[in-house]
């Protein structure tokens, strides 16, 4: 950080009283504080927050055993709900406001909490952000327990460890991490929870802050993290050796480490047939590269190596070109510029009007745009299918980082034509070679090498023949199936 | 947390296989074959010192595998002080820089000229020289560790391009008779200076000795050196024939870098002339190169200043990089359009040397330290 971290928030561990809780719930018109006779003229007090209970469950599971309440204390009447004990201001704080009852035995001065909070949210719908034609339709939700209840449903094990922590000083945002014990590397285990405990922050809104402050480089367009909304996606990568970290509130699972290659994997590989999900993962990463390389390459040819060009494809360019105001590069830059501008509003809109915008800018500006005179026909084809093509990688943060490669290859293609993208080729290769998710290098399994696992690499080669898991995850388990069985 | 991170060039995470043995001696003898075969490599009958400088430098690559077997090189800066003494490590040092800088500069200059020939005859080469230092260190700043990694990538996108070569085999023009005479009528100089540039090309593997402690101890050593160096015999033998088939002798002699004049006759459906796309590429093999070189210096420059046990920090290393370009467009001013010769003569001479010497030296203040300890006792 730049400027000096000060402590803000000092844990108040002082017993709670009755006054303190008035006191922190001022002006908070929805606290509820109520007093119960038992049947053995016991008074109970109840404070809760009125708007993130189950209004519903609380006079069955709680006020209706407590009127029925005799000798027993008060906790042990409680029989359908797990009633904790608690004792300072703060943990009382947390538990108030994160969906609790507050009990309080005046005789006994005892203080308790039962958990109730409200069960309102989405349910469990299908994916809109990984679709896919086959395969499971499920996806994860905001509330972290049906998200944890459907990674179990698929993965029944026992060894499948969960361990909760609490982000935020002010969003108290539950994080679970995930994994399998004696199969993922303790090493990876301590590394993601030592960084989960050194999280100091007071907003936790989404997975993607709580992977912001895990990343290992915090300078970079690429992921570190894969943000999947898919169970069976999670499920996956839990059994290869990775770690799953789900953040409350968010349907959106971190999944680590990964590498470079991961964006490029689709839940759909595996379910086609093995030579086609190879073919259509070659086509992605080919996609990837024409849409960073493919304006820069034509500005390359058309501004320093003409001769590059077969006679009869340099007629098209020149007659393309010839009344054309602008340089390549500019001619670029701004039809780059547009294609962003309409792909930003048209996620900005409303489904149905972005549809509109769509034609809008694909065919209204475009075809304006050449007819006017500002840009080259060539050009058009080229942005379209460079468009195109970046929406193939299945990890839409890469889609994201690909206008910004492009603008950089764009410039470098300007200045040192063929030389310049290749210049760029290394210098993203090397930056690639450098990251690391969860300390893992980021671009293995090519470096560092581990031939073993470029069967899951360009191409996803039969189940059969993938017997082993990720040597680059380094799992406790080498072997995916049960010897001599 | 902190904004900028530690700056660690010589920190090591974990043990690299041996295969990136296999593809480093293989990447660093394929360096200088592209920049300065055609000087004296012209007569078909060098098939033969080919094969026999390639047997040649399998004996000596066993002789460093030696060293790789040793407890003193896996230590890194420690085994080479403990086995040399400090006095003469610098010594060393002093006398590897000027050699090594040598080295970045042919690398640096020669690739610089390829792209000024072949690509973009308008531009200032000290342009070209201040892009290839600039990624090069942006490479070396990430560090040994991470830089030896870069390997796998350079190596795949440069291995494939022998296959272009291919096409030159089955050309109409191509003649076995090219290949004649395979027996040398007389032994001239000009044989003896072929033999001298092959075995100067194959030089770049005693390099790798101060990456013992990233590569680590392992038994499999010799056989990844000897693959790599097969590859690269193999890539010379396809490389050399080619050039026959396309030039013959008489015409080879006059051409400056064949390998490029010869790519530039191939052409894909889309791109008329795939040599700019080819010597781009090139590329990712030369600046690897460089980068490992600048460690080295950077590190050779540690041991003679005795800075050592300092920490490792951005503005020497830079400072360091700062010299070496600088050194670079004086050299690129004054004496690569002059003298060009004879700093490439200097240069085979002095690969020729280096290849023969590390490994049989260490090999040899291995064994006399052995023996003296073993005496003590």
């Amino acid at each position: 950080m730049f400027f000096k971290k000060k402590a803000q928030h000092k844990e108040d561990q002082s017993p709670v009283t009755i006054e303190r809780l008035k006191h922190l719930t001022s002006n908070i018109e929805d606290a509820i504080f109520v007093e119960h006779e038992t049947k053995s003229s016991k008074t109970v007090t109840l404070i809760y927050i009125k708007t993130i209970i189950d209004e519903a469950r609380l006079n069955e599971a709680i006020i209706e055993p407590l009127l029925r309440c005799e000798k027993k204390p008060i906790n042990k009447c409680i029989t359908n709900a797990k009633v904790s004990d608690i004792s300072t201001v703060d943990e009382t704080e947390y538990k108030l406001m994160t969906g609790c009852i507050i009990l309080h035995d005046s005789a006994n001065n005892q203080w308790y909490s039962v958990r109730m909070d409200n069960p309102e949210g989405r349910g469990i719908e299908t994916s809109e952000t990984e679709t896919i034609l086959y395969g499971s339709k499920d996806s994860l939700t905001e509330k972290i327990d049906d998200n944890i209840l459907l990674i179990r449903r698929r993965l029944p094990l026992s060894t499948l460890k969960t361990e909760s922590f609490n982000l935020g000083s002010q969003t108290k945002t539950k994080v679970v991490m995930l994994y399998i014990e004696g199969l993922t590397n303790p090493q990876l285990i301590s590394i993601a929870r030592e960084k989960i405990l050194s999280i100091d922050f007071d907003q936790f809104l989404d997975s993607s802050q709580v992977a912001a402050f895990m990343e290992d480089h915090i300078h970079t367009v690429f992921p570190q993290f894969q943000q999947t909304d898919r169970p069976d996606v999670c499920s996956q990568s839990l059994g290869m050796g990775k770690i799953t970290i789900l953040v409350n509130n968010t349907p959106f699972a971190l999944n680590a480490p990964i590498s470079f290659f991961h964006l490029f994997q689709s839940p759909e590989d595996y379910i086609n047939r093995w030579v086609p999900a190879s073919f259509l993962r070659s086509l992605r990463y080919i996609s990837f590269l024409l849409s960073i390389t493919l304006i820069p390459l034509y500005v390359a040819l058309t501004t320093h190596h003409y001769q590059m060009v077969p006679i009869q494809i340099l007629f098209v360019l020149v007659e393309s070109r010839g009344k054309l105001p602008f340089a390549p590069f500019w001619e670029g830059v701004l039809m780059l510029t547009v294609l962003e501008i309409i792909t930003e509003a048209s996620l900005r809109m409303p489904t149905k009007s972005s549809q509109t915008l769509g034609i809008i800018g694909g065919i209204i500006i475009g075809q304006a745009a050449v007819q006017a005179g500002f840009v080259s026909q060539v050009l058009i084809v080229l942005v379209g299918v460079s468009a195109i093509a970046s929406f193939l990688v299945p990890n839409y943060s890469i889609t994201k980082a690909n206008s910004l490669l492009q603008l950089i290859f764009l410039i470098l293609a300007d200045v040192l034509g063929m030389i310049g993208i290749v210049f760029g080729l290394v210098i993203l290769l090397a930056h690639l070679n450098g990251l690391t998710s969860l300390k893992q290098p980021y671009f293995a399994p090519i470096a560092p090498f581990y031939w073993k696992d470029w069967l899951d690499l360009f191409i996803r080669a039969p189940l059969q023949w993938m017997k082993v898991r990720p040597e680059s995850l380094h799992p406790l388990q080498k072997w995916r199936y049960r010897k001599g069985r | 947390m902190n904004v900028l991170t530690e700056f660690s060039l010589f920190d090591k995470t974990s043990t690299l296989d041996g295969v990136y043995v296999t593809f480093m001696v293989n990447r660093l003898q394929m360096l200088y074959l592209l920049l300065i075969m055609p000087i004296y490599l012209v007569q078909p009958y060098m098939i033969w010192a080919i094969l026999a400088v390639g047997v040649l430098s399998h004996f000596n690559l066993m002789i460093l595998s030696k060293w790789f077997a040793s407890d003193y090189s896996v230590k890194g800066y420690q085994g080479f002080s403990q086995l040399l003494g400090r006095p003469l490590l610098r010594f060393l040092a002093f006398l590897g820089l000027p050699l090594l800088l040598l080295k970045i500069s042919i690398l640096v200059l020669g690739y610089s000229e390829i792209v000024h020939q072949f690509v973009f005859p308008a531009v200032d080469r000290n342009w070209m020289l201040l892009f290839l230092m600039v990624v090069s260190i942006y490479m070396a700043a990430q560090g040994m560790e991470k830089t030896i990694r870069f390997i796998v990538i350079a190596f795949f996108c440069t291995i494939w391009m022998i296959v272009l070569y291919y096409s030159f085999f089955t050309y109409p023009i191509a003649s076995l008779s090219d290949l004649y005479p395979l027996i040398p009528e007389n032994s001239s100089d000009f044989f003896w200076k072929g033999i001298l540039l092959i075995w100067s090309s194959l030089s770049g593997p005693e390099f790798l000795i101060f990456l013992a402690p990233w590569l680590g101890k392992n038994e499999k050593i010799p056989k990844y050196l000897s693959i790599g160096n097969a590859i690269t015999v193999i890539e010379y033998l396809l490389l050399f024939v080619a050039t026959q088939f396309f030039f013959g002798a008489d015409l080879l002699r006059q051409a400056k870098f064949p390998m490029i004049e010869m790519i530039r006759y191939l052409q894909l459906p889309v791109f008329e002339r795939i040599d700019i796309i080819l010597i781009a590429l090139y590329m990712f093999h030369f600046l690897f190169t460089i980068a490992i070189f600048l460690i080295y210096f950077y590190g050779g420059l540690r041991i003679i200043f005795q800075k050592r046990d300092e920490p490792i920090n951005r503005l020497s290393f830079f400072l360091a990089c700062l010299f070496i370009y600088v050194s670079l467009v004086l050299l690129n001013e004054w004496l690569w359009e002059e003298e060009q010769n004879v700093l490439v003569d200097f240069h085979i001479w002095a690969g020729a040397v280096s290849y023969i010497l590390v490994p049989s030296f260490l090999v040899a203040m291995t064994k006399i330290k052995e023996r003296t300890k073993g005496g003590t006792f």
